[in-house]
């Protein structure tokens, strides 16, 4: 089990955090909807420690699913908006498009609350998906043969062995968030950003799906997971929430 | 990019749409090398039955004519690519045609060739184009077995070759066009009309106007020919205007053959007779060479135009030469002399080309709406791959690969569709040319029937759409089993009306090859303005979009 460190609490200067693997620091992020701007991520400031497992917890349209993507890379925090994320002690900010892109292929994995498979490949087809992306024709035909065997170990492992050709929509819920997982893992990540993994499931299929997270939360996987539900949050090793755009130690 | 070539290839055989701008593009594809390749075959046969006819570079002097023609027929055919050469005299005239039994004639205007068909023979395919022949056996058995040229009675091929052969009877060979009693077929052959007059059996005669070597136009004089034989050289033009004599015989009527040469300046000797102070030689208007195969016709006008160079000059040099050869003459290959007949054909397939490459544009507007809602429905897809770490760029891949591989298709089924009517037109046009085989309408109407029936079950489930789809292809179906049952057989091109037996074709790879890039160019135009919008699409909303 690893050993989290304690986030710092909002504070109105910037707090001095510990060094984590993934650090937001006093990141604000606000929508603009036209006339009306609407600020999400009001000094939001956390730290990740390597091999935790963290829960944002939050209240429905508090900005957790901002945070996560944020912290993944997929939103960007710009200047303008103030604050910055960083991993392994870097700035995304100072990433180029290409690094980005990398960064979310290769450092961080996305597991989302509606699955979000693609429809028209199969299931070990999804979760090669990421070794196949980023790669060129001659790089793939030499790393192919790595990639189906861990998408293959992945899924086997997650008990979807015999469901490899099947299509997305021939699978239950439960089968369907384990594909997901199995993607957000096929290039190893360092980090895990899940959104609401069990939102869409029954609480037996969750509780499964959270089994599953355990086990890889022990094999040293760090998970970042934002949920509303308080049993869901309880199997991590820290909760924060998220309240009015900051982050506060539960 | 692996992943964006496996989803364009995923997106286009998981759905029906984009397999419609497939289908769309081929027809495209497919009707372009259709029109084109009819086009093309149509030009390729005027511009073999044209060379056909002159051979490959033509050299002519106005109707005065180039004397000490035989000279220069020598020197061209001592020269390096030239296989042969011919002769001929090029006027008009008026011939008294024969019609009927009544003894009736009619004066008609007529371009005269004077020739010699034993060299012109070597020269062009004159010896083919003569029509009362035996034909081949090959040729025999395509032929209706009452066609008269099976008959050997119809045989004039002798008497057509033998119309310049020294002693021979003026005789002359027409246009197969020319005469009112020949009846063209719908196989494309000609059959004299019944009881009427077949041209071989008859006489005419033909006025010519001599031009002396100075220029001076003599008085008209007739001669009497017999009709040796008519010649088809699938030229309308040519076929309905053209006869042919014996060089000697023009000759001796245009007052060009070898004579005394008079005195220019008018002394008369103590008879009191112009002066002859030698002899004029023979001319003639036109001289047609052939190539040696390897050579093209501008290289071998080149050459041409060297060695009459070297024959004026030898002439000029000539102290007993009196008559010299005119210093310039009109050396043309067989291509520009037709330019007025293949010009406007080839400006008639220029333009097909633009017009049907108007099509593309609406292609391209089909596969971009198509493209757009599919875009619009993969929205979260994009924000999903985004999310696993897909560039803009491989974004916008997918779609413009998509685009790609929908053109390539729909590209190769065209050609494909395209070939296959082309090398079938004949079939095809025959087919329509006969009534519809009773079990094409049988099954037109057993379909029909059918959809009547899912019409009717679509109805009693209260499925609108269903209920649509059947009643619209019961309508069509019965419409076709209705049209096929009305069908007597139409012709479009009769050859009994039209200048071809046979409906021409070559598919030109050139012209394909364009065509196909042009319809995968369109198409993945068509995409790009979609697959621009989708690697623009924020990974953020995407992932929200429902």
């Amino acid at each position: 089990m690893s050993d989290p460190r304690p986030a710092t609490a909002a504070s109105p200067t910037p707090p001095t955090i510990p060094a984590g693997i993934l650090e937001s620091v006093e990141v604000r992020k606000t929508y603009d909807l036209g006339r009306v701007k609407v600020p999400v991520l009001q000094g939001a400031t956390l730290a990740v420690a390597h091999g935790e497992w963290l829960a944002v917890r939050g209240s429905s349209g508090s900005g957790k699913s901002t945070l996560l993507h944020v912290l993944g890379g997929l939103d960007r925090v710009d200047r303008a908006d103030g604050g910055e994320v960083r991993f392994e002690g870097r700035s995304i900010r100072s990433m180029g498009r290409g690094e980005l892109d990398r960064y979310r292929n290769r450092e961080v994995g996305f597991v989302f609350q509606f699955y979000h498979l693609l429809p028209e490949l199969t299931v070990l087809e999804n979760a090669m998906l990421p070794g196949m992306v980023g790669r060129l024709p001659l790089a793939w035909r030499a790393q192919r043969p790595e990639v189906v065997a861990r998408a293959g170990e992945l899924l086997d492992r997650f008990g979807l062995g015999h469901r490899l050709r099947h299509r997305p929509r021939e699978l239950s819920g439960g089968e369907r968030q384990r594909v997901a997982i199995a993607r957000a893992l096929v290039n190893q990540p360092r980090v895990l950003l899940a959104d609401e993994p069990t939102g869409n499931l029954d609480e037996k299929t969750g509780a499964g799906i959270l089994d599953l997270l355990g086990e890889e939360h022990r094999r040293g996987l760090c998970i970042v997971m934002v949920t509303h539900d308080a049993a869901v949050a309880a199997r991590a090793d820290r909760v924060v929430w998220l309240r009015d755009g900051r982050i506060e130690e539960s | 990019m692996v992943y964006a070539s496996l989803l364009a290839n995923r997106y286009l055989v998981s759905r029906v749409i984009p397999l419609i701008a497939v289908l769309a593009v081929a027809l495209n594809v497919a009707l372009v090398v259709i029109v084109v390749s009819v086009m093309t075959g149509f030009l390729d046969m005027l511009r073999d039955s044209g060379r056909t006819l002159m051979g490959d570079v033509i050299i002519t002097h106005d109707i005065v004519g180039i004397p000490h023609y035989e000279r220069l027929i020598e020197v061209l055919e001592a020269t390096p690519g030239v296989a042969a050469a011919s002769p001929v005299i090029e006027t008009f005239g008026l011939a008294r045609m024969p019609y009927g039994r009544s003894g009736e004639s009619r004066p008609e205007p007529v371009q005269v060739w004077a020739v010699d068909p034993r060299s012109l023979a070597k020269v062009t395919g004159f010896e083919d184009a003569i029509y009362w022949r035996t034909p081949e056996p090959e040729v025999a058995e395509s032929l209706a077995a009452d066609d008269p040229r099976l008959d050997r009675e119809f045989d004039r091929l002798a008497e057509a070759m033998a119309i310049n052969d020294p002693g021979a009877e003026p005789s002359i060979i027409l246009g197969i066009e020319i005469s009112p009693f020949n009846r063209r077929t719908r196989e494309g052959t000609y059959r004299p009309e019944p009881d009427a007059a077949w041209m071989p059996r008859h006489d005419l005669t033909l006025a010519l106007v001599p031009v002396s070597a100075g220029g001076r136009i003599s008085e008209p004089r007739e001669g009497r020919f017999r009709i040796a034989n008519e010649f088809f050289s699938k030229v309308y033009q040519v076929d309905s205007q053209r006869v042919l004599i014996g060089l000697a015989e023009g000759q001796r009527l245009l007052r060009m053959a070898e004579g005394p040469l008079y005195d220019p300046d008018g002394e008369l000797d103590e008879e009191g007779r112009p002066k002859v102070i030698g002899r004029s030689p023979a001319r003639a208007t036109t001289i047609l060479v052939k190539g040696a195969d390897r050579l093209t016709p501008n290289e071998l006008k080149m050459r041409v135009a060297a060695a009459y160079d070297e024959f004026a000059k030898a002439i000029d040099d000539d102290p007993e030469a009196k008559v010299k050869p005119p210093g310039f003459v009109d050396i043309r290959t067989w291509e520009e002399r037709l330019i007025d007949l293949i010009a406007p054909v080839e400006k008639e397939r220029a333009l097909m080309n633009v017009l049907f490459s108007i099509i593309y544009v609406v292609s391209a507007a089909l596969v971009l709406s198509i493209f757009w809602a599919i875009v619009h429905e993969k929205t979260r897809d994009i924000g999903i791959l985004r999310a696993i770490g897909a560039s803009r760029a491989g974004v916008l891949w997918i779609f413009l690969q998509w685009g790609l591989v929908l053109g390539v298709v729909g590209a190769l089924l065209g050609l494909g569709l395209g070939a296959l009517v082309v090398s079938r037109i004949n079939l095809i046009h025959d087919a329509m040319g006969e009534p519809a085989p009773t079990w094409s309408i049988v099954l037109a109407g057993v379909l029909a029937g059918a959809s009547l029936l899912g019409a009717i079950v679509a109805a009693a489930r209260g499925s609108l759409l269903h209920g649509l789809i059947w009643s619209l292809a019961t309508i069509l179906l019965g419409a076709i089993a209705v049209g096929l049952g009305l069908h007597e057989g139409a012709v479009m091109w009769d050859p009994s009306v039209y200048y071809f037996d046979r409906i021409p074709s070559r598919v030109d790879p050139w012209l394909t090859g364009f065509t196909m890039a042009g319809a995968v160019l369109f198409s993945v135009l068509g995409a790009a303005i979609p697959a621009a919008k989708a690697a623009d699409v924020d990974p953020v909303r995407a992932l929200r979009y429902e």
